[in-house]
């Protein structure tokens, strides 16, 4: 789209020259000779009062005047030469009768060669449009294979600068001659902006797999470069896509000189920089990296903490305890922080997961009621047992997916009254699951039902016994 | 008499004429929209690395559904190719459709399955499932095959759903060619759902045809040789990137075509599952699930995917082509009579008052329109003096209109995805824009007519689409 961009503006201009040499070629005749007739009609008017007529004479004058102004020459014509019939002596109409003869002879205009009996409007825009869509046509594909080659060329470019650069990036953190002297062939790219897109990404593209000493030569290297100056400067750029490339290299480099602006954009409506700011603020902010949650009143959506995640882990930052926001307004961060609760197995957090199991959403009981059981707390067993009468049947069967995580003889009766009251087949085979995963009480209470003349309780048991089901 | 012949003859040229502008002009403000909604999306997804989140614990699981009917000849490989998709909380459920063929047996024999005792609950109807198979290996642990008797695509999908123990599904062709990321790229608009629910997405359908594959995967991507398949790459390059995209944008997208869709689970049993009444069963369920959410006042969207997510091969040869056409024809009006109730209906929104009434003028009586068009001026030629001129001229003028729009799709292609490499192939491209309103048109058009009879006469049927199968440059599969 970038290249249509470009061309689009050449584009209207020839549209606009075609226009242009339209108007020129062509004064708009209609109001230029009605005027000059009204001053005649005017004239005639008061020099020779015209007789009246009658009605019906009016009438087709009527017609044949409004034909004449949409461009229906035949057609007006047509009403003149009847009006006519009636008043021989017009001026008016012979006069008109010319001008439509002229017009019908005027071979320098095509259409009325033509004759196409249709508003004389309608004919030149579709005409127009014509010339429009065959141009257009044939500007598309220019461009087309414009961007063709020009995308060719660059690639190639690109490709032969990545090669050269990374190979120069590799010497220079590898060398052990002076880190701080900067080789001059490094500094000779840094001074094309084109080339120094692609060295920054070069750069980029290497600190992923650096750490240590050699990533610290390689930052160095970009200040070094002053190649910061244009991360910060994408970053106050206008421009989402820039601004979000900008956050990356700054969150990349570890440069903080920005985060006054990263900041400013944790709230910005627009979810891509917010989410981007969001990630750029784990890896800059130091020593508070999730500090933003505690003011963020946008949907951190389960995209946005799965990218959040992916850092955290990605670069072994430090773990805070998520208890810290579980009692957030947003909810979409009680969700995060139940969710990161649960992965980091933080069961310290349990006395304040215990009161979510309160929560009046139902979406962060259910999360709560799942984390409980992947976290195994055995302790929440009879607050689940009590929560289940009341609860939705998406928490219900959440319960007992949670209860079956962490098997308790205490809790048979419980499950075998579900097995037994419970119509949904969901929340049976969950139930079964549950018992079987008892141990050998579980297996015997199984074969009990499976004993049962129910019907309904073999196939479920069997289900549940059959191991080649996961 | 005069009068009767005048009025008819007013209203049809002017109608005609009105409507072709309305045509037009809508057609041009889609591509516009789209291509502000594709802009937006390439560079939104730019920054995106989709092969981190492949072993990420917090994904949604889905059970991807794939109905098979007398598939013999590339089921073996085509299941292989699911279960190599990229995502890591998945299932491949395949409905054996009382194939008469040796479909069943060649997946019983391939994956070393046996019958399992699954216990579960008929939340759809559907027909008698006869068995549900698991294999024995455990590298083949994601497979799960439902052998049942025959019901038709929408049937197969539903005893699908049945078996499915995750969040969300995704029903595909099983002789499609997925994409391997595609579906990390369909589930990433659930993931992103804020205050609106995401009930679907789909995304774009490539041609295969000519294309070459390996291990059930494309390999090199060629433009078709033949001037059908061809003429359908423009085809669905107009639709997908020019006007799904948009409809899409402004959340109105009815359709999600049936060959690769993304569901959420409960809303799709909440709504009954796919219709089997219906030819157009892709389409029904995309209406069924908005009607649904608007009658519940939940907000809701329904997502487009731009991206290349699958390929699939379509018919090259007239007779195939005019039953599919004849089929799709059949399932917009079967869809539409059903949800009759939305037309200008401002208690649905965008789907009442733009997407309903766009569905049915411009998809379903368009074709009528203009056969009747095509008809009356063939009288007008026979016994009257039609104005030949303007008949040229407007001739021209729908003509260069339907080339511009052709290849400004090819623009579209060529500034987004770029698929087809060779500027050859770009010029066979344009070739075939200009070509295709003289010999494709005209029979889209029959067909479009056709179909309304059949759906008049009652035609109920699928219709038989043998396909022609893909050139496979894959070994043998091993056993």
């Amino acid at each position: 789209m970038m290249v249509l961009g470009r061309y689009k503006c050449l584009f209207w201009v020839i549209i606009f020259a075609i226009r242009f040499s339209e108007i020129q070629a062509q004064p708009n005749l209609d109001t230029v000779r009605i005027d000059s007739l009204h001053q005649t009609f005017d004239k005639e008017n008061t020099a020779q009062p015209e007789p009246m007529f009658g009605a019906e004479y009016e009438r087709i004058l009527d017609k044949a005047d409004r034909a004449f102004k949409i461009g229906l020459y035949k057609q007006a014509g047509k009403y003149y030469k009847e009006a006519a019939k009636i008043n021989p002596n017009s001026i008016y109409i012979q006069y008109r009768l010319k001008e439509i003869e002229n017009r019908k002879s005027n071979l320098r205009n095509f259409f009325f060669y033509f004759d196409f009996e249709k508003p004389d409007i309608l004919i030149k825009s579709i005409t127009y449009l014509v010339i429009y869509f065959i141009a257009s046509m044939l500007l598309i594909l220019l461009v087309i294979l414009i961007h063709r080659n020009q995308m060719d060329s660059v690639e190639k470019r690109k490709q032969v600068l990545r090669e050269k650069y990374q190979s120069l990036l590799v010497d220079f953190l590898f060398s052990t001659d002076n880190a701080s002297k900067v080789p001059s062939d490094i500094k000779k790219i840094a001074s094309s902006l084109f080339n120094r897109r692609i060295l920054i990404d070069q750069m980029i593209d290497l600190s992923i797999n650096l750490s240590g000493e050699t990533k610290d030569k390689l930052r160095n290297l970009f200040f070094a470069l002053k190649l910061e100056r244009d991360s910060i400067r994408k970053v106050y750029n206008r421009k989402w896509h820039v601004k979000v490339k900008g956050f990356h290299e700054l969150a990349f480099m570890d440069i903080v000189e920005a985060n006054d602006q990263i900041i400013r954009c944790l709230q910005s409506k627009n979810d891509i920089i917010r989410m981007e700011a969001q990630l750029a603020m784990v890896r800059l902010g130091h020593g508070d990296s999730f500090g933003f949650l505690d003011h963020l009143s946008k949907p951190f959506t389960l995209w946005e903490q799965l990218t959040v995640y992916e850092t955290i882990m990605f670069h072994n930052l430090p773990i805070p305890h998520f208890d810290r926001w579980l009692y957030s307004k947003n909810k979409t961060v009680v969700q995060f922080a139940l969710r990161m609760i649960e992965i980091f197995k933080q069961r310290e957090a349990y006395p304040n997961l215990f009161w979510m199991l309160v929560n009046d959403d139902n979406e962060i009981r259910n999360l709560t009621i799942r984390t409980i059981g992947n976290l195994k707390i055995k302790d929440a067993l009879p607050h689940l047992k009590r929560l289940y009468k009341n609860e939705t049947y998406q928490n219900c069967l959440a319960i007992v997916q949670a209860i079956a995580k962490m098997p308790d003889e205490k809790i048979l009766h419980f499950l075998t009254l579900v097995i037994d009251k419970e119509e949904d087949v969901q929340l049976q085979i969950e139930a079964a699951m549950a018992i079987n995963n008892m141990g050998e009480i579980g297996r015997t209470a199984l074969q009990k039902l499976l004993n049962s003349d129910y019907k309904n309780y073999q196939i479920i048991i069997k289900h549940v016994l059959d191991k080649r089901i996961a | 008499m005069d009068f009767v012949f005048e009025l008819i003859q007013f209203l049809v040229n002017h109608f005609i004429f009105i409507l072709t502008g309305i045509l037009f002009t809508v057609y041009v403000m889609l591509a516009i929209v789209s291509a502000i909604a594709l802009r937006w999306y390439i560079r939104k997804n730019s920054y995106v690395d989709y092969n981190s989140i492949i072993l990420a614990p917090l994904t949604p699981s889905i059970s991807v559904i794939a109905p098979a009917y007398n598939e013999e000849k590339s089921i073996v490989d085509n299941i292989r190719a699911l279960l190599s998709l990229y995502y890591n909380n998945f299932e491949v459920i395949v409905v054996n459709d009382g194939s008469k063929d040796g479909t069943f047996a060649k997946i019983l024999e391939a994956y070393d399955l046996e019958k399992v005792n699954y216990y579960f609950d008929y939340r759809i109807p559907c027909q008698r499932i006869r068995g549900v198979y698991k294999s024995k290996n455990r590298s083949f642990k994601r497979l799960t095959v439902i052998d049942k008797a025959n019901g038709g695509k929408s049937d197969a999908l539903n005893a699908g759903i049945n078996i499915s123990k995750n969040d969300l599904i995704c029903s595909i062709d099983v002789d499609s060619i997925m994409e391997s990321d595609a579906l990390l790229k369909l589930v990433k608009p659930f993931m992103e759902q804020t205050d609106s629910k995401i009930i679907g997405t789909g995304g774009v359908i490539r041609i295969a045809n000519s294309c070459d594959i390996e291990s059930g995967q494309i390999s090199r991507i060629k433009l078709p040789d033949r001037f059908l398949p061809r003429v359908q790459v423009l085809e669905y390059t107009r639709a997908f990137l020019m006007a799904r995209m948009a409809w899409g944008k402004m959340n109105g997208l009815l359709i999600i075509s049936g060959a690769l869709g993304m569901f959420d689970k409960e809303i799709v049993i909440k709504c009954g599952g796919y219709s089997i009444e219906t030819v157009g069963e892709d389409m029904e369920l995309v209406v069924r699930m908005r009607k649904y959410m608007s009658e519940k006042k939940e907000k809701y969207k329904v997502v487009y995917i731009p991206d290349p997510l699958v390929w699939t091969e379509v018919p090259s040869t007239l007779k195939i082509l005019g039953r599919q056409r004849n089929r799709w024809t059949r399932g917009t009006i079967e869809t539409l009579v059903k949800h009759k109730s939305l037309l200008f209906n401002p208690k649905y929104g965008v789907l009442g008052m733009l997407s309903y009434p766009f569905w049915m003028i411009f998809e379903w009586l368009a074709p009528i329109i203009e056969f009747i068009g095509l008809v009356y001026f063939g009288l007008l030629a026979i016994f009257g003096q039609p104005n030949w001129s303007f008949f040229f001229l407007l001739l021209a003028f729908v003509y260069t209109f339907a080339i511009s729009m052709s290849t400004w799709a090819i623009l579209f292609e060529e500034m987004t995805f770029h698929k087809y490499k060779q500027k050859r192939e770009i010029f066979k491209l344009v070739l075939t824009g200009i070509l295709e309103p003289i010999f494709f048109h005209p029979l889209t058009v029959y067909w479009s007519v056709r179909g309304n009879i059949d759906y008049m006469r009652g035609v109920r049927s699928w219709g038989k689409m043998d396909r022609e199968g893909f050139k496979n440059h894959s070994k043998k599969p091993k056993k």
